[in-house]
């Protein structure tokens, strides 16, 4: 067995293997299938300040190895996942470590639900702000596309709340670097991608899009080796830790990001296909390691050659 | 989860086939209106796995039945697996049908696989029950036979009229109203939404709000995390809905409780 503690700075896992925000609901939904204090982390689905309805449907669509999804972003709002029995309340009897996915339609809105947090924060063990959400100050342009609003947002989660961040990139941006080194130098302690890619599909026997909203976010193993490529890139780019997704289903998957400088990883989309795939993965990584006579996780971060 | 080894896999009627699996867990819990969410074998390249409501089972064999249409890369995957091989299932998952009191006389509307997913109620009627069978043609008619020898009768509407009433399968509702006006009646429906919906407004009219409506919709996790399956219910808030997951609030809803668009 090796050692698979993962040090991401300001926290600490037993594991390098988290859940992707938005695939693995509140903990409840997956908790019946096995114990989540297994995992590294739990990463809940996007937090607002209020709750929200999400897109009309149809909301996702099966692709060539991997799904479309316009969700929308649809959740009970930072009041219910403060009070509510099935939300926080909920994680605190599991022991999970919990990292609070974030978004807003505005820079005040991340602001509030951090300070919201920040005011009932145990259990929490950090914040992930997700910056691909459309601004509707900028006409529906994503946080996550700008650079400078990027860095705007995390400062002002930064001055609102102590709890350690994640800034979570949008890929949909053609240097994924200099993202990174903007979010760090506003004073994120980690960074994690990537989020899903904007795509489209079309049925073309009724000849319209297959999602309500047109387009929406790929996922899955079609996306991984972009994945790896803009990993290997942000990890080059800041001293941070690097959290690493986009579309691991395998311990061989996460292997393949730790070597490209990611320090932990999330399994998404991998879980609608098989709940217990971030088990496998944790199992997987370790068997990894065992077969190569290495004893730890983090003698293998970043070192491929 | 459990492995579900496939027993038979037969044609049935057109594009509509049976599978049958060996899966005593999901069999001693399943109810009318549960689903089992399969990870089809061999379609290795399809990532989601495919919702099925299921339409029988024998608790002491552990056999479980799903009819299904082939319809697409999964189900047409589905119907070349033999015996012996094994689809992953999930379930037994969503909130069944409310079961019919002794003294109530259930009544099943169908349309297409509707009728595969209503025929375990004829296994929790105590004094019969009636089946509305809706379809294209006489040839996607499912389960009439089934329902008569579970002493269910069955009436059929199809849109050719090659069999029984020419038209809608919520046509032979009044019917049924006018026959068995002396019984406590019960209904239950599954079937495409534009039905489902005409059946909300019928039965709202007809005074049965508390009729049960299974509302199918494209499902990802099928275990309520990812918010892809989504109806609009009623809600006490300014819009007058919110979305409800079926696979987890669902797919069972009460007519009253659906929102229905202007
Ligand atoms: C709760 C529930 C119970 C169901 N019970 C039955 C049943 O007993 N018998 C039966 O024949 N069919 C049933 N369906 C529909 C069945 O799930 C689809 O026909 C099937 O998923 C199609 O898969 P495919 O790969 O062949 O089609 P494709 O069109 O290639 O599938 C692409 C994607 O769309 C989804 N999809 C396509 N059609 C439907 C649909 N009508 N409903 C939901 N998702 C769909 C698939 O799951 C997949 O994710 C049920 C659906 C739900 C939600
Ligand atoms: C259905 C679905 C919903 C998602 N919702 C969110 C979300 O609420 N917030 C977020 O930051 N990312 C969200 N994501 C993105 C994932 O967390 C992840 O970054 C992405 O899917 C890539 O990983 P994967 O290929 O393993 O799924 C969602 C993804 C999917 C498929
Ligand atoms: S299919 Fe994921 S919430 Fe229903």
């Amino acid at each position: 067995m090796a050692d698979l503690a993962t040090d991401l700075g300001r926290i600490k896992l037993k594991n390098p293997v988290m859940t992707a925000s938005g695939t693995f609901g509140y903990g409840a939904e997956y908790h019946k299938f096995y114990d989540i204090a297994e995992l590294g982390a739990v990463v809940v689905k996007g937090i607002a300040p209020f709750p929200s309805h999400g897109n009309p449907t149809p909301r996702v669509a099966e692709t060539a190895c991997g799904m479309l999804n316009a969700i929308g972003l649809q959740g009970p709002g930072i009041d219910r996942f403060l009070h509510d029995e099935h939300y926080l309340p909920f994680l605190r009897t599991t022991g999970a470590t919990v990292i609070v996915n974030i978004w807003g339609r505005t820079i005040g809105d991340y602001a509030e639900v951090a300070r919201r947090l920040e005011a009932d924060k145990e259990g929490i063990a950090a914040l992930e702000i997700n910056i691909s959400c459309p601004n509707v100050k900028a006409g529906g342009i994503a946080f996550g596309t700008d650079k400078n609003l990027a860095a705007e947002v995390v400062s002002a989660v930064r001055e609102a709340t102590t709890l350690p961040l994640i800034t979570k990139l949008s890929p949909n941006v053609s240097r994924i670097g200099e993202f990174a080194a903007a979010v760090e130098a506003a004073g994120s302690d980690m960074i994690s991608l990537i989020n899903t890619l904007t795509g489209m599909a079309i049925d073309i026997e009724k000849m319209r899009f297959k999602l309500a909203n047109r387009t929406g976010g790929l996922s899955g193993p079609a996306v991984k080796p972009v994945a790896v490529r803009m990993v290997y890139e942000a990890a080059q780019a800041v001293k941070v830790p690097v959290i690493g997704m986009g579309g691991i289903a395998t311990g061989a998957d996460a292997v393949e990001f730790l070597l490209a400088g990611a320090r932990a990883v999330a399994v998404g989309t991998a879980t609608f296909g098989d709940p217990y795939a971030p088990l496998k993965v944790i199992r997987g990584i370790n068997d990894y390691l065992d077969r190569h006579g290495i004893g730890a996780v983090s003698e293998i971060i970043g070192k491929v050659k | 989860m459990e492995s579900g080894m496939i027993i038979s896999n037969v044609g049935l009627v057109g594009d509509y086939f049976k599978v049958t699996f060996y899966a005593p867990e999901i069999c001693a819990t399943a109810r009318p209106g549960h689903f089992v969410h399969m990870k089809i074998a061999r379609a290795d390249d399809l990532i989601l796995r495919r919702p099925f409501s299921i339409c029988n089972i024998s608790p002491s064999s552990g056999e479980l039945e799903v009819i299904y249409k082939v319809v697409g890369a999964g189900t047409r995957v589905l119907s070349t697996l033999r015996e012996g091989e094994v689809c992953d299932l999930l379930g037994p998952l969503g909130k069944p049908f409310g079961r019919p009191a002794p003294d109530e006389f259930p009544v099943a509307i169908a349309g297409g696989y509707g009728s595969a997913a209503l025929y375990m109620l004829t296994r929790e009627a105590k004094c019969g029950g009636a089946a509305l069978l809706g379809a294209r043609t006489r040839e996607d008619i499912l389960l009439a036979d089934a329902y008569r020898t579970a002493g269910f009768e069955v009436a059929v509407a199809t849109d050719d009229g090659s069999e029984g009433h020419m038209g809608l399968v919520t046509d032979l509702v009044d019917d049924v109203l006018l026959r068995h006006h002396d019984k406590k009646l019960r209904f239950y429906a599954c079937g495409p939404t534009p039905m489902l919906m005409a059946v909300c407004r019928l039965m709202l009219d007809r005074g049965y709000p508390d009729a049960e409506v299974s509302l199918d919709h494209l499902m990802c996790c099928g275990v309520g995390a990812c918010f892809a399956c989504v109806v609009k219910i009623k809600a006490d808030n300014p819009d007058g809905y919110y979305y409800a997951r079926t696979c987890s609030e669902g797919p069972v809803f009460k007519v009253k409780d659906v929102y229905l668009e202007k």
